[in-house]
């Protein structure tokens, strides 16, 4: 038995799917057959380095984009032949908030957006305004980059969708407004049921909130798993070795790093923890630690693995 | 009781609130009958996802620390700052400890002598 990285979940209701997604922008793969598989409820982090796909593919989810190959579904509907009636369904923070609308202030294009979503919940977009601290006469072209991403925040959030497509939702804000953002997104998480999908590369500002991960690179959804599998399954092991050590035997695992100095070797296993570390042991190693990964450095290994 | 997570620690999240419940129960800062934080406000608080949350509480009723009153939210079950309790949490102490001592590459007769000796010239205050 070998222990490849998992790219697909186990059955489930999907809020979100795609299936073999494939883009090109000329001669250049933006995504290379990807299935993406996010369950009803869950927070999904999207992660992996710039230019890896991940805007592109909530841009394919949107029909911003149109792939070239592949499908895609947000709550069952087909992105592409009912995208009215999957953008109902969503909530999106975009990555650059600079679409349009920059000579609008603050409060009328909140007013605008409301008109558009018969679920826009006025008394909730006042208290995240609040919290956001917006400033409702400030023209949305003179704002931050943080200020502006308060008012899409306070845009996705306030009608309460189904799905959150946040990318990068805490780019651009100070500690204290980062900090503030990820409680209003925990508030939201208990108070209305959301699948959300956040991409980004800041693992660590969002890593409390992720139940599930799916790593892009290159274009390629290299793992997907939930929180609790990656947990389970991903180890680093410390194993003191003897002096020109012939090597431990094949690992029953996928090995993603291998740091090795004088008498020394670390690896980064993704496997099943016993195994891994007998057949360490049993090559004449001393394991003399086990630990599990942060998801930041998880995040790293699956990206970045043998460096 | 107030919770709080290490973010240094690696293990996941609900276990380190069922943890965190565990010491305040011991401690006392969590008495018999007295209630929990809502899942939302723990969540909330902590940054949380609020499924970590209930995830961690439903634990704790498993685990018999908690019940739940249909309606009204979590509370501690009285008796469980008892010996049983102190135990799971020695346990855990010198679980830590021994991990950390074997990475250093010390056995634990060491450890234990060390512990002894240390706490011979800096007495706490159970053992004065």
């Amino acid at each position: 038995m070998t222990t490849a990285l998992p790219t697909r979940l186990r059955d489930g209701a999907l809020a979100v799917s795609t299936s073999g997604l494939t883009k090109r922008f000329g001669d250049q793969v933006a995504l290379n057959d990807v299935s993406l598989q996010v369950p009803m409820g869950a927070v999904y982090l999207l992660v992996g380095p710039n230019g890896a796909g991940k805007s592109t593919t909530l841009k394919i989810l949107l029909d911003l984009f149109r792939a070239d190959k592949g499908t895609a579904e947000v709550m069952r509907l087909d992105c592409r032949t009912r995208a009215p009636e999957v953008r109902a369904n969503i909530g999106y923070v975009p990555e650059r908030p600079d679409w349009g609308y920059s000579w609008m202030r603050v409060g009328r294009l909140l007013e605008h957006h409301a008109v558009y979503y018969p679920s826009w919940d006025a008394s909730y977009a006042s208290r995240l305004a609040q919290k956001f601290e917006l400033r409702l006469d400030r023209k949305m072209g003179v704002l931050s980059k943080g200020q502006a991403r308060r008012v899409h925040l306070t845009m996705a959030l306030a009608h309460r969708p189904p799905v959150l497509l946040l990318d990068e939702p805490t780019d651009g804000l100070d500690p204290l407004m980062r900090d503030e953002t990820l409680g209003v997104l925990a508030d939201h998480l208990a108070e209305t049921e959301t699948t959300v999908v956040i991409s980004t590369h800041h693992v660590e500002e969002v890593e409390r909130l992720a139940d599930h991960i799916g790593v892009l690179r290159n274009g390629e959804l290299r793992a997907q798993m939930s929180r609790a599998d990656l947990d389970a399954g991903l180890r680093r092991y410390s194993v003191e070795v003897p002096e020109g050590w012939a090597g431990a035997p094949s690992l029953n695992g996928t090995v993603l790093r291998r740091v090795t100095a004088p008498r020394e070797v670390q690896w980064t296993v993704w496997g099943q923890e016993k195994e891994v570390a007998q057949q360490l042991a049993s090559s004449g190693g001393t394991v003399r630690e086990v630990v599990p990964l942060s998801l930041l450095d998880a995040t790293l290994a699956l990206l970045n693995p043998n460096d | 009781m107030l919770i709080s997570l290490d973010p240094q620690d690696t293990r996941p999240i609900y276990v380190q609130i069922v943890d965190e419940v565990r010491r305040a129960l011991v401690l006392g800062t969590l008495g018999p009958d007295d209630p929990l934080p809502s899942v939302r406000d723990l969540a909330v608080k902590l940054r949380v996802n609020p499924n970590t949350v209930s995830q961690a509480y439903r634990d704790l009723e498993r685990q018999g620390m908690v019940y739940v009153r249909r309606g009204q939210g979590t509370y501690a079950a009285p008796g469980k700052a008892d010996g049983s309790q102190r135990q799971t949490l020695a346990e855990e102490v010198a679980r830590r400890a021994l991990h950390d001592a074997w990475r250093n590459g010390l056995t634990a007769s060491e450890l234990i002598e060390a512990i002894r000796s240390e706490d011979h010239k800096h007495p706490t205050e159970e053992s004065l």
